[in-house]
């Protein structure tokens, strides 16, 4: 195809004009920068360095649910070194003394947190003033060292926050890989377990950048006036599902336990919408040990603990249901029609064989004929024994699962893991086909052997038998309070329905009311004039020690506002240690928040 | 047989003493001042080269007409390429940019860019429909957006804009009027234009006016004006309302690395530091290496012109844009000369892409224009660019030699 050259001479010209505009430009530009300006970059590029200094922004405050602080912010100093200004053997000697580590520390940490050599790299966090004033003072003694304002995390001490606040720490190289984009950066600081770790997207805001010109001795002389300086944007403020008063006395009275308990969780949820009021786990360790690096002595004594405090006892800690089960077994047994509620079984004589083996009650006194209310009342292991082997293994597991068991509840900070719920299958894999009987059923159906909850899971299925069966997703953020002043309310997420019918929870209901109202009730003791409470205790056998205590209520039994679940470890009888937990912390919630109920009972005393 | 003394033997000079001196510069930007010795970029560099002559060698022998033929396969190669880096590429900072053959690593937006090239020159040489008709147009802007897609995704953006410039070059060259090129570049002018009301309003009247006095009809006037205002109001509220602080961030940074302060912004002052005390002789040979120039994490690649003017000084750098500015006026010379349209618009593209990257590259060093992360062809090190840059040249060297062809 031949080029016709029809204006062709014209687009010549227009180009041509173009091409000779742009090299101007460059050749203008370059003569203005590397000829006119010549002078004030020679002094630039002599004299000064510029030095990036990135503004960390205010990590956002945790609140409780009655705006009641629970973690902020306290200023502190953060000495850093940049790498590309260091002299050898001298920025590093002086550090030693300056910081009072010693020099494998010191690079060890700089090259942990390095970033580029014009970057600051932090050596030590949480410094106080009289080693900043030093650095002030003889800055040029110190050659590429810098220091920075930087708030550390200060929590509440004493109320086992850690359980669902986590605490913050130096991110990690994995943990920059696993976000990518550049929020974070070696040195940054990010949520490492619990709410920190879950909201940390809100709560860190975005860091801002700033240039500072220094000389070449190391002296600041100040901003940068060639380049604007970027603010950070602040964190956004959380507040939480937790009420703070109600776990202080939850922290309190387990702390009153005799001192052999040193060991259990408690978790207390409002079973109207899954909110969480207080979680705690036990022992308690102290966030803010967390928010500097760890003295590695420290950090030796917490992993070595035998009683391991690291572990988050009502989300991964994992136990036998004990008897507080023995409603999953009922239900199913109502539901497949097995039994009826009024149906007595072959009387409790203390124990009953079951082909050659002797099945114990735990009261060997026995506990004569029993319908299923009395059953659960009295929480007699005969009747469970009964009715389990009348459901049969999958069945039953289908019902334990339904209600929650053997999966993650869906809480809203990491580390849930979701017990085990065995079936056939997961018998078969564990023994070997054929190599059990289904007598198994009979330990399964009153909570012990190869089933295992969590605390939390527990709680959950309270939550259900409370709020006629429906189930909130437990979680512990109730409202964002956004930097800019926008409220993000957290609404209550339906979780899953209780596998029974209106009749079957009414009647499980009933019998749980009896554990405490009842004459014979295993938690008689915590029945009081103000109001019912609703729970079931159990044993949870430990192979290991003595057996743990269990302890599951809700109050006021008619219109629950509190579902609170208590396990001590190696506490025997659940009527003995847990129960009196659970009533104490039931009745300050209470007395706080539906004061109704007690004036109610003083009217007719006056009269 | 080639007819030896008829090739244009100045432009490949001109070619070599760029890359000549792209390898000096590449051993000053790797230089260490501890060790005495540096990196072996520069020797890899000199390896690409031989490289880059050989390909040049072997691209003179081919008749044009050959590379006419195959210009469509050659396009389809390239997208199938841009597919498999996607699916199987190496990343780096998370963008999936290359192959790695052995120490090889195959950038196929480069290749596509050729073949981008070639296929635009063939599509808009012989087809028969006038210059500016919606058909032709959508044609040829269909196959430049189908490898621009394909590369953003990477993201690669700096390679996109090129694509663009290319195919608004070729529309250019291949007579589509003035007016019409501005009038379709226009909706990019007002989305710039609109956020800033007065700038926005001016703007606005001026176009109207320019469309006013063309006279070119009113359903195209109509439609130019419609999308021009649709554009500038539903731009802001976008931006404004229907996308959070965050995204917004994110879009500016990946528009303007400049912006991001830690990584690009910083790279410009150091840069701009580095160009300006230079002065007018320069530092001398490696004796820009104890100053700011350390600061500069990418000198060898996409800054290497700032080592050029650190040491160098505006002598030097004045030496480098003169021979570009040599190696662009042959390049039109050589498109205006060719009779056949197919190697008129090969030779403009080629001028259009070394001319596009040049100015880019250059531009940023001094703020002029966005860190885009171009490089300066001839210059940078890299085995990809180098021998991109030694093809177009070639191109140009056939074109030049059979431009009495049809």
């Amino acid at each position: 195809m031949r080029d016709s050259g029809t204006d062709k001479g014209l687009r010549i010209g227009i180009a041509s004009i173009f091409l000779v505009l742009a090299f101007l430009a460059i050749i203008s530009g370059l003569f203005y920068h590397q000829v006119i300006l010549y002078n004030k970059y020679i002094v630039e590029s002599e004299n000064n360095r510029i030095r990036i200094q990135p503004i960390i922004p205010k990590r956002g405050v945790i609140y409780d649910r009655n705006n009641k602080v629970i973690a902020d912010n306290r200023l502190s100093f953060t000495v850093s070194i940049i790498p590309f200004e260091k002299q050898k053997g001298v920025t590093i000697r002086r550090l030693m003394d300056l910081l009072d580590m010693d020099s494998t520390t010191i690079v060890k940490r700089a090259a942990a947190n390095f970033i580029s050599n014009h970057i600051p790299s932090p050596i030590k966090r949480g410094l106080d003033i009289d080693v900043i004033s030093i650095l002030e003072e003889q800055g040029e003694k110190y050659p590429g060292i810098t220091y920075s304002i930087e708030s550390v995390r200060r929590y509440q001490s004493d109320i086992a926050a850690e359980t669902f606040i986590g605490y913050v720490g130096e991110v990690s190289p994995e943990e920059i890989k696993a976000f990518p984009g550049r929020e974070y950066r070696p040195g940054s600081l990010i949520g490492k377990k619990g709410i920190e770790k879950t909201y940390d997207h809100y709560l860190r805001g975005m860091e801002g950048t700033e240039y500072i010109e220094i000389s070449a001795k190391g002296k600041i002389i100040g901003p940068y006036r060639g380049k604007e300086k970027i603010p950070a944007v602040p964190g956004d403020d959380i507040s939480l599902t937790i009420d703070i008063d109600l776990q202080r006395v939850i922290v309190d009275n387990f702390h009153s336990l005799d001192t052999q308990f040193c060991c259990g969780a408690i978790v207390a949820i409002d079973p109207r919408n899954g909110e969480i009021l207080g979680l705690a786990s036990f022992p308690q360790l102290d966030p803010n040990i967390f928010s500097g690096p760890i003295p590695p002595d420290i950090w030796q004594g917490i992993i070595s603990d035998s009683t391991h405090p690291l572990l988050n006892r009502p989300l991964a800690g994992i136990y036998p249901p004990g008897s507080t089960t023995k409603l999953v077994t009922a239900g199913a047994a109502l539901e497949l029609g097995k039994i009826t509620d009024k149906l007595l079984l072959k009387p409790c004589l203390g124990a009953m064989k079951f082909g050659n083996r002797i099945f114990h009650c735990w009261d060997l006194g026995g506990h004569g004929r029993l319908d299923l209310y009395h059953a659960i009342e009295q929480s007699c292991d005969v009747y469970f024994y009964q009715i389990g082997l009348l459901i049969g293994i999958d069945p039953w597991y289908d019902y334990v699962t339904d209600c929650g068991f053997g999966k993650k509840t869906g809480i809203d900070i990491p580390g849930e893991v979701p017990g085990i719920a065995p079936n056939s299958d997961y018998l078969d894999e564990l023994y070997g086909v054929k190599k059990w009987t289904h007598f198994l059923m009979l330990n399964l159906a009153i909570g012990q052997g190869e089933f295992t909850v969590t605390p939390l899971q527990l709680t959950q299925l309270f939550c259900g038998f409370a709020n006629k069966g429906m189930i909130y997703r437990p979680h512990l953020l109730r409202e964002r309070l956004r930097y800019d002043g926008s409220i993000v309310k957290i609404a209550p997420a339906p979780s899953f329905r209780l596998p029974f019918s209106e009749k079957t929870l009414e009647i499980l209901n009933e019998s749980l009311k009896l554990v405490v109202q009842g004459e014979h009730g295993t938690a008689r003791g915590r029945k009081n004039k103000a109001y019912n409470i609703s729970g079931k205790t159990g044993t949870a056998q430990n192979p290991h020690g003595e057996n743990h205590s269990w302890f599951v209520a809700f109050a006021p039994s008619e219109d629950p506002r509190i579902v609170v679940t208590a396990l001590v470890e190696n506490g025997g009888h659940g009527s003995d240690v847990a129960a009196p937990l659970v009533g104490k912390i039931i009745d300050y919630y209470l007395k706080k928040n539906v004061p109704e109920l007690f004036t109610k009972e003083e009217v007719p005393d006056e009269g | 047989m080639l007819e030896y003394r008829q090739i244009d033997w100045k432009l490949i000079g001109s070619a070599l003493v760029l890359s000549i001196i792209g390898i000096i510069l590449i051993y000053s930007a790797q230089y260490d001042v501890q060790t005495g010795d540096s990196m072996n970029y520069y020797s890899r560099q000199m390896i690409w080269l031989a490289i880059a002559l050989v390909t040049l060698i072997v691209l003179i022998h081919i008749p044009l007409r050959m590379i006419d033929f195959f210009s469509y396969l050659v396009y389809i190669g390239a997208f199938v390429l841009l597919l498999l880096v996607l699916i199987i590429g190496q990343s780096k900072g998370g963008a999936a940019r290359w192959f790695a053959l052995g120490p090889i690593h195959l950038t196929p937006s480069d290749i596509a860019k050729l073949a981008l090239m070639a296929a635009l020159s063939r599509f808009l040489a012989y087809s028969k429909l006038p210059p500016q008709s919606i058909k032709r147009l959508f044609v040829s802007g269909l196959l430049t957006v189908i490898p621009v897609m394909l590369i953003l995704k990477q993201p690669d953006l700096g390679t996109s804009i090129v694509f663009i410039a290319l195919l608004f070059s070729l529309w250019f060259w291949s007579g589509l009027s003035p007016f019409y090129l501005l009038l379709i570049v226009s909706p990019i002018f007002s989305l710039l234009a609109s956020f800033h009301l007065i700038t926005l309003i001016i703007y606005l009247v001026i176009l109207i006016t320019a469309i006013l006095i063309a006279r070119r009809g009113i359903l195209v006037s109509f439609f130019a004006v419609m999308i021009n205002f649709i554009v500038c109001f539903a731009a802001p509220i976008i931006w404004n309302d229907l996308i959070s602080g965050y995204q917004r961030l994110r879009i500016l940074t990946f528009l303007d690395p400049g912006r991001d302060p830690r990584q690009a912004g910083y790279q410009i002052i150091q840069s701009k530091i580095a160009i300006g005390s230079g002065g007018i002789t320069g530092k001398g040979f490696l004796g820009g290496t104890q100053s700011q120039l350390k600061f500069l994490p990418e000198r060898h690649t996409d800054f290497i012109f700032s080592v050029l003017g650190e040491e160098f000084g505006f002598l030097g750098t004045l030496l480098v844009v003169l021979i570009f500015a040599y190696i662009v006026y042959r390049g039109v010379a050589i498109a205006a000369r060719c009779r056949s349209k197919f190697a008129s618009n090969l030779a403009w593209g080629a001028v259009t892409i070394l001319f596009f990257q040049f100015f880019v590259n250059v531009g940023m060093t001094f703020g002029l224009m966005p860190v885009t992360g171009l490089p300066l062809p001839f210059l940078s090190y890299g085995g990809t660019s180098l021998i991109m840059s030694w093809t177009l040249i070639a191109f140009l060297i056939l074109a030049d030699y059979y431009w009495t062809e049809y």
